[in-house]
């Protein structure tokens, strides 16, 4: 069984719109191994979403994937998701792997009942009759430990709060018993108290289940708490990668650093300013020349930055960072 | 929330005993089957100069709380106070003079500003509501709040859609800013924003308060932002507010249960710190049926047989403020020492977690 369960290398996806081709994905590489959680950090428009969304090939039209592969490899088989039949994709789609999407509201279908649709995806993806795959919708509402799970088999998504969405979600796309969930911002649209119960579900499923977890969230607390590994995405690209510990504890591209200093800090109750990073997160059909982060960066270094591209080299053992003077700045 | 005396230095928001109560209504005849009791009795004091953070979970009543203030949605019962006028005995015409005084910024800066409008007619239009000033003053003012916001007036003639959410925001905040006013209701003001944006708008909000003596409510589900920009805090649930104090005393020694619930559910970016996480069961229970006792006993994991049949008293401790049974037998136990209580509750909860067969309620 290789290690590696999925293995993305050399992403390009691109929106081809009136204005002409925006990258919104150029060439990121990631890979998850089994039964891990990998973190992928950024904010609004710097592609994470779109990433997951190549990698089930859910990104629509005017939306492509222009090269590079995804690598899923199951315990029979291996297969490029860029590549595979329509056919053999709607197999992994919630059969191998799920997704939790962020808006628990928007993405279950009002007019049907939660029952009905967790069953809907066992359907789909076992040979089940209708009576076994609802007794099985019923067995992941227990597991996700919905309250009176009986009674809310038949219940329709707006009877429901936003957290019980959330666990119905988390339900279907476990439905299946994936290798692999991906998980795009699953607690952002809910309260901090829900939060932490939707984090501890997720964390007791996937040691009791072994499920590998790619986690997309602009949360750097979030990813602290529950991940192993990290990917800090900004502008289509990776800029940094490492384990969890050594990420947080010894950041060292100028964007991861800049925001974890922008939060304010709970712990030292420092009122000085905050550290900024100033200026904007740039639209994907203006992203800057050289390196992407350089009219935003405070250790800037002209001509090299805004000339030459840098890219992801392994500074330490396992640590990628794309930066040309990450140890320069660090020391 | 201050110190002082009421007399010497009187607050410049003074809320007393607040209901907001929303009507439910049913049938052919629209009669009314019961209430959503949104805000459910709010006393507060916010002095002149100073910011009250308004913490809880959605649905708790805070944004309703600002809104009732500024009569933006009517009270059912209580006082507000604003620099010693009676906010709901106003009529219409001194309301509006008064609201120049007292700004609101919403939360969402997509919804809050008319697509149709060029920011020019966005800020402009308070001014010529007020009748602040001839054509040439008003022109003069919105650049001035414009500067003071980070924005050059050359956004004047654009509209909103040109704009990122961070300068949707910023505008947000020169509207208000343009009236001169001396209170600001700020609802989630950075919560729709990123993170490295976030840092930003609240650096600005920070120098603001400084540099004009602005007061500011500022309503927050984000407890981090809150400890950083509030000096005192109120923390709300289900209409109420169950715990208030000076901010480091909130954050250090906190009393109440949900506060400490609230407090360890923020995730830290500090690995080495991965913290005692106190995981509540259930959702917050509707206002429309609040839980009869004390309003959090459901979901609390210290709750006892008073705590299910009497509303739990304030106590007030030098400004400390709490409502909880337990709390208070705790500190009468502990000879009215708040950090020793404080730990004691901390302590009770654990062990509450350790004992109970739940695999994942303590990590």
């Amino acid at each position: 069984m290789a290690a590696q369960l999925l293995e993305i290398k050399n992403l390009v996806t691109a929106f081809h719109t009136s204005e002409g081709r925006v990258p919104a994905v150029d060439g990121v590489s990631l890979s998850i191994k089994r039964g891990r959680t990998l973190g992928l950090v950024g904010e609004s428009g710097c592609g994470k979403s779109v990433t997951a969304m190549s990698i089930l090939r859910l990104v629509s039209s005017p939306g492509r994937i222009e090269s590079g592969s995804i690598t899923f490899t199951t315990e029979s088989e291996s297969i490029d998701l860029v590549t595979a039949a329509e056919k053999q994709l709607r197999k992994v789609r919630g059969g191998c792997i799920g997704m939790i999407f962020q808006e628990p509201m928007t993405s279950l279908n009002p007019v049907f009942t939660v029952g009905d649709q967790i069953a809907e995806v066992v359907q789909l993806h076992q040979k089940v009759s209708r009576a076994e795959a609802r007794s099985r919708a019923l067995e992941m509402l227990h597991l996700v430990r919905v309250a009176d799970p009986e009674q809310r088999l038949d219940a329709y998504p707006h009877q429901l709060s936003g957290g019980m969405r959330q666990r119905v979600m988390i339900a279907i796309a476990l439905a299946c018993e994936p290798d692999l969930i991906i998980a795009d911002e699953p607690t952002t649209a809910l309260d901090v108290t829900i939060q932490a119960q939707i984090l501890e579900l997720l964390e007791d499923l996937r040691s009791r289940l072994g499920t590998a977890t790619l986690l997309i969230t602009h949360d750097l607390g979030v990813v602290a708490e529950t991940c192993d590994d990290v990917a800090v995405m900004n502008a289509g690209r990776i800029v940094e990668q490492a384990p969890a510990v050594e990420l947080f504890s010894h950041p060292l591209h100028p964007y991861t650093k800049g925001l974890l200093q922008a939060r304010p800090n709970v712990d030292t109750r420092d009122r000085s300013p905050l550290a900024t990073i100033p200026g904007m997160v740039p639209a994907p059909q203006d992203f800057p020349s050289g390196c992407r982060f350089h009219p935003r960066c405070s250790y800037v270094r002209e001509p090299r930055c805004d000339a030459e591209p840098p890219t992801l080299r392994e500074v330490s053992s396992g640590h990628f960072v794309r930066c040309h003077f990450a140890e320069e700045i660090d020391s | 929330m201050s110190d002082q005396s009421p007399q010497a230095n009187p607050p410049l928001i003074r809320v007393k005993d607040l209901k907001t109560h929303f009507p439910i209504k049913k049938g052919l005849l629209r009669r009314q089957v019961g209430s959503v009791k949104a805000v459910d009795g709010v006393t507060f004091d916010i002095a002149r100069g100073e910011t009250l953070g308004l913490v809880g979970e959605s649905g708790c009543g805070k944004t309703t709380v600002g809104r009732s203030i500024l009569r933006l949605v009517e009270p059912t019962k209580g006082e507000v106070t604003f620099d010693g006028r009676a906010v709901r005995e106003e009529n219409t015409r001194d309301l509006r003079s008064l609201r120049r005084r007292m700004q609101i910024v919403f939360q969402d800066p997509y919804g809050s500003l008319n697509p149709r409008m060029k920011i020019r007619s966005i800020l402009e239009e308070g001014l010529i509501l007020h009748r602040m000033g001839d054509e040439r003053d008003r022109l003069e003012q919105m650049k001035q709040a414009l500067e003071r916001t980070g924005l050059s007036a050359t956004v004047l003639e654009r509209y909103p859609h040109e704009f990122s959410g961070g300068q949707r925001q910023r505008i947000a905040i020169a509207r208000s800013l343009v009236l001169k006013p001396e209170f600001l209701v700020l609802d989630e003001p950075v919560s729709a924003l990123d993170v490295s944006i976030q840092a930003q708008v609240i650096n600005l909000l920070e120098e603001l308060k400084q540099e004009l003596g602005l007061t500011y409510l500022f309503i927050s589900h984000d407890l981090s932002v809150v400890e950083y920009l509030a000096d005192n805090v109120a923390v709300m649930y289900l209409g109420q507010i169950v715990e208030s104090a000076e901010v480091n005393q909130l954050c250090q020694q906190p009393l109440h249960p949900y506060t400490l619930a609230l407090f360890s559910a923020v995730p830290s970016v500090e690995v080495k710190s991965r913290r005692q996480r106190i995981v509540l069961t259930g959702d917050v229970p509707s206002p429309s049926q609040p839980p009869v006792g004390c309003r959090f006993h459901p979901r609390c994991p210290l709750a006892e047989t008073v705590c299910r049949e009497v509303e739990p008293p304030q106590v007030d401790l030098a400004g400390h403020r709490f409502h909880c049974h337990v709390a208070s037998r705790e500190l009468e136990r502990c000879g009215g020492d708040v950090g020793k209580t404080s730990k004691a509750i901390q302590a009770a909860i654990t062990a509450v977690y350790s004992d109970s067969n739940e695999p994942y309620s303590a990590v």
